[in-house]
């Protein structure tokens, strides 16, 4: 694993990372499994709720897309935040979809560009990453490296994610759980923001962000733009890709816990990326019985959004700290599972982040 | 510290009906530009593509993570103990190189990595989404190490210009009653569009020349300490600049003819020439200068 943990450094103790604040965008319609799997073309028969624990999504209307969800999540992160746009010094985008008025999916110039644009971060150094659901997490990983060797002192990460057009692209073909396009059917919209700076000296941070790519996997989901409607569609070897995640993730968890000293029993929250309820709980009993402990809490929110792709964590995050969850001290693992395989963990020791989203410590 | 180029590669594609994919070129820049280096792809610690006309305009995974595979780059069971291949995508358009480059330089600065590849190309889209990408289908790949003292490339700065951002677009669009293939009608079909404005070149000719003296300026060079000037889009870009900056054209170095349009992996090119032609091993301050969508200009500087 490529990693980089609090204390270690070329020169000794590089400052840490961390996350000063958060933003959330989510789209105001929202539309159920059940509504979903009555637009299906063909009878189903498939009980997607049951299957995934994802009672609805939210999803774009009215002129959203993945801009303005970025966007939105970027003002949100700002308004929680100490910094203007001004301080911002690097800006990445790190969405899968790119969308831009009726799915024009922009390559040229980068969605970073637009979006500093708007937020008021015209001197930030912006560029996009692509990186499927690991993208956020990605964002995060490298800005920890500008961060810790002193190049930059704060950045942001955003991802605007407007992909349950894939749904409706799948809902046209899929016709039994055996269908590559079944994953399809999980994905909701959200856009996430997070501004990363340099912790002051002696406060926590980021213990270790790292990441491998466990290639032999990397054709096992894959998106296109569609064939049928507009944006995209994915077709994914589900069991394959789950099954390549419980096998191979725990002995980079065990990586990373061992860069950065802990034991996997003194993870208060896990937050792995949200694809199902039950694939979510499937993982955390085979890492349980692989490394002989648990986090005492792992957190699952696709009930209510299903599937945002990059965003996921962050969306978990944020919803998570405005309810009041988390407290100063707790150690929270960030788990990111992509298609790659991308396999990446962002240990990190809450601050008083969460005083900023109106919960004491 | 500096980052030294350690190797590096460019492969051309054939022109006719059935171009190479994107996914191809890169690998085979890659696999060329490892066996230059005489590393093996287990080596190869970061692997970042900056290509953007990918095949069928695949989105996920990362076009990195397909190469890596198919390199060879550390398959296995997941490896342990800082080893292990990390890949992904960046997307800055024909700045996309500079700016992995750049992110490449801060792993291998700060010790998580001890080599790291850059990939780009770009090819029609295949297949029948296959539109006219107006670029060379070219593919280049170059490594990356550390070196201890301060040469290589040392210095990374990027500048943005919005209110160009219209003179260079490109996009996948969903377009109404399109149709695939002679007899099969359909309801639509998703096309690549590439749109760039005949001034394009130009106004990136003026960005550049504002964003190149604010650099040498900040790094305590005049235009004089230029010996070399790298430049993608060549001639027109890096002659227009020379000009406007006061780099004498002698010092110039373009990409070899058929590779001097070639979009992400075009500063490859150009520093394939430079390397391959022992200007660059001569020089001492090289300026590598790319011009973007954006318009996004890219700078790096390799010192001798």
């Amino acid at each position: 694993m490529v990693s980089e943990a609090s204390g270690d450094g070329a020169s000794g103790a590089a400052p840490s990372a961390r996350f000063e604040s958060l933003g959330l965008k989510v789209p105001g319609k929202r539309l159920s499994s059940e509504e979903l799997m009555a637009s299906t073309k063909h009878k189903t028969r498939i009980e997607l709720e049951r299957l995934t624990g994802i009672h609805e999504r939210h999803i774009v209307s009215g002129g959203e897309d993945s801009l303005k969800l970025a966007i939105g999540a970027a003002q949100d992160c700002l308004e929680h935040s100490r910094h203007s746009a001004a301080d911002i010094e690097m800006l990445i985008s790190c969405s899968i979809s790119k969308y831009t008025r009726h799915y024009q999916h922009r390559l040229e110039p980068p969605l970073s560009l637009y979006i500093k644009e708007e937020i008021g971060a015209p001197q930030a150094l912006n560029f996009d990453v692509s990186n499927a659901c690991a993208g956020m997490a990605t964002g995060v990983f490298l800005l920890n490296n500008f961060i810790r060797r002193g190049e930059i002192k704060r950045g942001m990460v955003v991802s605007g994610e407007d992909i349950s057009q894939l749904g409706v692209n799948a809902a046209k073909q899929v016709r039994t759980v055996l269908s590559k396009q079944l994953a399809s059917l999980t994905l909701g919209d959200a856009g996430a923001a997070v501004m990363v700076e340099a912790a002051p000296e002696g406060a926590p941070g980021i213990d270790i962000a790292g990441f491998t790519t466990l290639a032999k996997h990397s054709r096992l989901c894959l998106a296109y733009p569609s064939m049928i409607g507009p944006g995209a569609s994915m077709y994914t070897n589900s069991r394959g890709i789950q099954s390549a995640a419980i096998a191979d993730a725990p002995y980079l968890i065990r990586e990373a816990l061992e860069q950065s000293g802990l034991e996997y029993g003194e993870i208060d929250y896990s937050i792995p990326h949200q694809t199902s309820a039950r694939a979510i709980r499937k993982a955390r009993k085979a890492f349980a019985e692989r490394l002989g402990d648990s986090p005492k809490e792992t957190i699952i929110n696709v009930e209510e959004f299903g599937n945002t792709s990059s965003t996921t964590h962050f969306v978990a995050l944020y919803r998570n700290l405005k309810d009041g969850r988390f407290a100063k001290g707790d150690r929270i693992m960030l788990l990111a599972l992509a298609s790659g395989l991308e396999i990446g963990v962002i240990i990190f020791t809450m601050d008083d982040l969460v005083e900023r989203y109106g919960h004491a410590a | 510290m500096g980052t030294l180029l350690d190797s590096i590669a460019m492969v051309h594609g054939r022109r006719g009906p059935h171009p190479p994919l994107a996914l191809k070129l890169a690998d085979g820049a890659a696999r060329d530009c490892l066996q230059r280096a005489g590393r093996k792809a287990t080596e190869i610690d970061l692997l970042v593509n900056a290509g953007l006309y990918r095949d069928r305009g695949i989105s996920e995974p990362a076009l990195a993570a397909l190469i890596q595979e198919d390199i060879g780059a550390n398959l296995g069971d997941p490896p342990t103990g800082g080893h292990g291949t990390f890949s992904f995508d960046v997307d800055n358009g024909e700045c996309g190189v500079l700016t992995a480059m750049h992110l490449a330089h801060g792993f291998l600065d700060s010790g998580s990595a001890e080599l790291a590849m850059v990939v780009a190309s770009d090819s029609d889209s295949g297949g029948p989404l296959r539109s006219k990408v107006p670029v060379p289908q070219a593919g280049g790949a170059l490594l990356l190490r550390r070196d201890g003292a301060s040469t290589g490339f040392t210095k990374f700065a990027f500048s943005t210009f919005p209110e160009f951002a219209g003179l260079y677009e490109s996009y996948w669009e969903w377009q109404e009653g399109r149709r695939r293939g002679l007899l099969r009608r359909r309801e639509g079909l998703n096309v690549l569009v590439v749109k760039e404005d005949p001034e394009f070149v130009a106004r990136s000719v003026d960005c550049a020349a504002t964003a190149v003296d604010r650099f040498l300026e900040d790094a305590g060079l005049a235009a004089g300490d230029v010996d070399l000037l790298i430049a993608n889009r060549f001639p027109e870009f890096p002659e227009g600049l020379a000009e406007r900056t006061g780099i004498s054209k002698e010092r110039l170095v373009g990409a070899d003819e058929g590779l001097r349009n070639a979009h992400t992996a075009g500063v490859i090119a150009a520093l394939d020439a430079a390397a391959s032609s022992g200007r660059l091993a001569a020089a001492r301050n090289a300026l590598v200068v790319c011009a973007a969508a954006g318009i996004t200009i890219g700078i790096a500087l390799y010192r001798r």
